[in-house]
């Protein structure tokens, strides 16, 4: 079958040209397809070049964000209210773990956890990214993450995480006020379109957080690191530093502030205090107080249904939301009414005998035994009911109404904050609006008391008060004095806007303001309580009934009365009397009487504001506000 | 038959082993770079691509020592002896994610379907020249031959490796299509080959492969799946633009984007990192060895050489083909190396035997016999 060997000879020509002819037609269809790959690479390489060299870069780029420090929240003197401090999470890398049972072991003695719970949340994690890694723990403290770091070579793919958090300095001091941050909502990231906000971002969800949050979030850093296929990173190729937020300094005095809402302790209520001249707020106390700890990173569910059934409703801020009968606060208005549509002169005099007969019908003064012969100044210290009684009756309920608003009531302040309360001031028109009923005349004599339809805000009494002690100047309460870059330069100041002026005679205001001082200056005043060392003070209390007096007086001590009965303490006032510096304004939610409950509150407050040293409201030098250490 | 004629070495194929240094040359600078990251792999890679390669030049100097005309003589028992080691490689072979190619010698894992590829170009190049009448081959006379393919052919879908299999029907095509055919031949052929498709694919393709050749035709269908290999190879390609990235620097590739990067997409990870000028000049030194091929084959002295020579080269360009057409996304991704220039002893060594063979018919192209 097989030929030999050596007899292969030399092939005949005819073959040869055969074989040439095939070689050569091989070779050209050989050099058509090596030219269809040539120019697979022309179109790749030369053509799409630049279009694949951009899917490569974000093959192997990835953009990490870089949380910003939120700006500080300072008080009036550059005290640090609110600022940030680094929170260290426990976290898992899975592909750097080899020996995972014995680390998640370790861990679990280190964490004073659970093994269990552990491995419960690497497997919640498992069906995301490998190079994402796994939350263990949050916010540990100082000697765990020592420990951690010591044993970092016995454990494996266990890092620390470290991300900023607020801080709250003291506490839930001003909670309201300061507000909280939670992750922002879908709405949220809707309104902010445009803007830097991310999902998962932390953002204002009340308060000053909120209001000025696009200052206080500063600008995230962007980190480029070169990733593998997995999305491990190899290595970094850009970091842009995060651009720390702008700080708020307040007008708040931290003193103050502290003053009033330890004064207030477990009650609610709520505490104003506003500088006459400026209306820049000192105080504003809401109480009780909001956990804002607890309101970071979300808060739960026991503590939320908690805040919703405390019966002395922590979730509303009192000052500027909660609208309350005014109470005898509101004699300032009817006093203010009768001097200026002549009425009554500073002599003028009305016997109170403990009550008075209108229409029939019987209005008691609170001192059942009367006052005997009262003018404005006594009738003011003491709170005389019936002396009001007959200034309202003359003056009218429309008239009443004018002069209330006059005094800035019924109506917003126009402080940043959200959702503040109109409050109400009636007149016979409102009534027929609302009730379609007519005005009764002695629902005048209520009114003139403060105790009819009329509702105030603790913000607009506060207010009240100033104008009576600046002669009729309203200025817009001011929150924040100013917006200060993380450099310490100025970005923006807010300066004292003085409204509206009250046009009125002189003698009217300094007749009102004689006798706010003798309702706490007087031997009988009923603010006498409020008193303080070396200053004088005036003002005004009130104790607004909350039921039918009739109902409160079957008990014998004030402590029996079921909480919901018990009347709203009210003071108002301002010191010195001399050149008034400073307006403060107390509630206390069913706290009883106003003198008794709500004068002694406002002097600790106004003795806080003494006490100090005076340092008017200027911006401090960079060195002080920096030395926070962010 | 074993003397030496001094002629040889004045005949000696300088040419064929400078642009086989050159290449292998190339594929090692390459190699370092795929497999500098890569971890696990790393330098035992790289040595042990050196070793192959000094093995394989002992083996071409083997094989030229020797006139071809003596595989004539031993083709069957050679042929014989690598249908064993396929069936070997089925029944103990190493499964390597559900395949099972290999067969584990302790210090080499020999990859049996490699020189399978060689020995059909030998068995067929010697059929056909101990056969062929000048009147042209009928198709009942190409049965034994179309046999002697499927026998291979079978085993080696079976492991499963099709880009291989598929090989083989080339090289039975290349070859058969190169001798005298009659025009009823060829038609019947065609028809037979063309009735074949759609059996195959109904009855002898695993679904992954089915998968593979959908995603082939449809990319987006699939882009992390199938489609993602051939995704990232062109971005590799492409990203290199016209002079690509520099030595090392092959992001695709040493971030892990390029799968198999130092075995079948080694060009991948070429292309990136040199570009289009660097791609050329791969393409011209591979080409070169082929057209170089094609010239031994049109010198040879008998018709044993030039069926020999050409089956080679067939052997030589089909795979460079198919690999290249892979990784430059025009064909679905079968395994397929690139020889000479993608990591592997067994196609790397087999790729050199073929060569000695080619540079053997070469030096003897004026030899008359003995």
């Amino acid at each position: 079958m097989l030929r030999p060997l050596g007899n292969i000879n030399k092939m005949d020509p005819a073959e040869l040209t055969m074989l040439k002819k095939r070689i050569d037609a091989a070779t050209a269809i050989m050099l058509l397809i090596v030219g269809i790959l040539v120019l697979r690479l022309w179109h790749l390489q030369i053509q799409q070049g630049s279009e694949y060299q951009q899917r490569s870069e974000s093959n192997r780029i990835r953009v990490q964000q870089l949380a910003a420090p939120r700006g500080n929240l300072l008080d009036r003197h550059g005290e640090t209210l609110v600022t940030n401090r680094p929170r260290f999470n426990v976290i898992w890398i899975r592909d750097d773990t080899p020996h995972a049972s014995e680390v998640v072991r370790q861990l679990a003695s280190i964490l004073d956890l659970d093994t269990t719970q552990i491995l419960d949340r690497i497997r919640a994690g498992a069906n995301q990214p490998r190079y994402i890694p796994t939350r263990i723990k949050e916010d540990i403290d100082w000697p765990t993450l020592v420990t951690i770091e010591n044993n970092s070579f016995n454990l494996p793919g266990v890092q620390i995480e470290v991300h900023p958090q607020r801080d709250y300095r003291y506490h839930n001091m001003a909670s309201h006020m300061v507000g909280y941050l939670g992750e922002i909502s879908r709405q949220e990231l809707e309104q902010h379109r445009g803007g830097d906000y991310r999902q998962g971002d932390y953002i204002g969800k009340m308060g000053l957080e909120k209001l000025f949050d696009t200052y206080l979030r500063g600008e995230k850093g962007r980190k480029y690191v070169e990733v593998d296929v997995r999305g491990f990173a190899q290595k970094q190729l850009q970091i842009q530093e995060p651009l720390p937020g702008n700080d708020l300094q307040l007008t708040l005095d931290l003193q103050m502030q502290r003053a009033a809402e330890a004064g207030l302790k477990d009650r609610a209520g709520a505490v104003v205090a506003m500088e006459v001249n400026t209306g820049r707020l000192l105080t504003l106390a809401s109480a009780p107080t909001l956990p804002l700890d607890a309101f970071s990173g979300g808060i739960s569910r026991t503590v939320w249904q908690g805040l919703l059934a405390d019966r002395r409703a922590p979730l509303v801020n009192k000052p500027i939301q909660s609208q309350y009968p005014p109470a005898s606060t509101y004699k300032i208005v009817t006093a203010m009414a009768a001097l200026e549509e002549d009425i009554i002169t500073a002599d003028s005099t009305f016997y109170c005998g403990g009550s008075t007969v209108f229409q029939g019908h019987r209005y008691h003064c609170w001192k059942r035994e009367g006052h005997g012969h009262v003018d404005l100044e006594q009738g003011m210290a003491e709170s005389c009911d019936v002396y009001f009684y007959q200034l309202g009756q003359r003056l009218g309920v429309d008239t009443l109404a004018r002069y209330a608003r006059k005094l800035g009531l019924g109506r917003k302040t126009g402080v940043v904050l959200e959702h503040e309360k109109d409050g109400l001031v009636p007149t016979r028109e409102w009534k027929r609006q609302r009730f379609n009923e007519p005005w009764q005349d002695g629902e005048t004599l209520s009114v003139s008391i403060g105790q009819g339809f009329n509702l105030v805000t603790p913000i607009q009494v506060t207010r009240m008060t100033a104008a009576v002690a600046n002669g009729g100047r309203f200025y817009r309460p001011l929150l924040v004095t100013g917006i200060i870059d993380p450099e310490g330069e100025v970005l923006r100041e807010f300066h004292p806007e003085l409204e509206e002026e009250t046009p009125a005679r002189d003698s009217t205001w300094k007749l009102l303001q004689k006798s706010l001082e003798a309702a706490v200056m007087n031997v009988q005043a009923t603010g006498r309580s409020a008193r303080i060392e070396d200053i004088t003070v005036a003002g005004k209390t009130g104790t607004a009934q909350v039921v039918r007096l009739a109902r409160v007086e079957l008990f014998e001590d004030d402590e029996d009365i079921p909480y919901h009965f018990r009347h709203h303490a009210w003071f108002t006032a301002y010191a010195p009397a001399e050149d008034p510096e400073v307006a403060v304004t107390v509630l206390v939610e069913h706290g009883g009487g106003g003198g008794a409950v709500a004068a002694p509150l406002a002097k600790e407050v106004l003795e806080a504001y003494f006490r100090q040293q005076k340092t008017p409201v200027v911006l401090l030098p960079e060195s002080l506000i920096r030395r926070d250490g962010r | 038959m074993l003397r030496f004629d001094r002629r040889l070495l004045t005949n000696f194929d300088w040419i064929m082993l400078v642009a086989v240094i050159v290449v292998a040359l190339l594929g090692l600078v390459n190699l370092y770079s795929a497999t500098a990251l890569q971890q696990g792999l790393g330098t035992s890679v790289f040595i042990r691509q050196v070793a192959y390669l000094l093995v394989g030049f002992t083996v071409i100097f083997a094989i030229i020592m020797v006139d071809y005309k003596v595989l004539t003589k031993w083709n069957y028992h050679l042929y014989i002896m690598t249908i064993l080691l396929l069936v070997a490689a089925l029944v103990i072979g190493t499964d390597v994610a559900g395949t099972q190619r290999w067969i584990n010698l302790g210090f080499f894992r020999l990859q049996p379907s490699e020189p399978a590829k060689l020995m059909l170009v030998l068995t067929l190049a010697s059929y056909y020249y101990r056969k062929d009448t000048g009147a042209g081959f009928t198709f009942r006379e190409l049965l034994v031959p179309l046999g002697l393919t499927l026998l291979p052919f079978a085993l080696i879908v079976r492991q499963p490796d099709l880009g291989t299999a598929m090989m083989l029907i080339f090289i039975f095509v290349s070859m058969t299509l190169f001798v005298k055919l009659k025009w009823s031949t060829l038609l019947t052929m065609a028809g037979v080959g063309l009735s074949f498709v759609p059996l195959a694919w109904f009855f002898y393709l695993k679904p992954y492969q089915r998968q593979r050749i959908m995603t082939f035709l449809d990319p987006e269908s699939d882009p992390l799946g199938t489609g993602y290999h051939i995704a990232q190879s062109k971005i590799a390609v492409g990203s290199g633009a016209t002079f690509g990235k520099g030595y090392m620097q092959g992001t695709q590739a040493q971030l892990d984007f390029l799968p198999e990067r130092h075995t079948d997409f080694a060009f991948s990870v070429w292309a990136e990192e040199w570009g289009f000028i660097g791609s050329i000049f791969f393409l011209a030194c591979y080409f070169f060895i082929v057209l170089w091929g094609m010239n031994i084959a049109l010198t040879a002295r008998d018709k044993f050489g030039v069926l020999l020579a050409f089956g080679i080269v067939s052997l030589l360009f089909w795979q460079a083909f198919i690999n290249l057409g892979m990784v430059l996304g025009l064909l679905p991704v079968v395994g397929m190396p690139l020889p000479l220039f993608s990591y592997g002893g067994s196609s790397l060594l087999t790729t050199m035997a073929a060569i000695g063979i080619l540079m053997n018919i070469r030096m003897r192209r004026y030899m008359t016999g003995s």
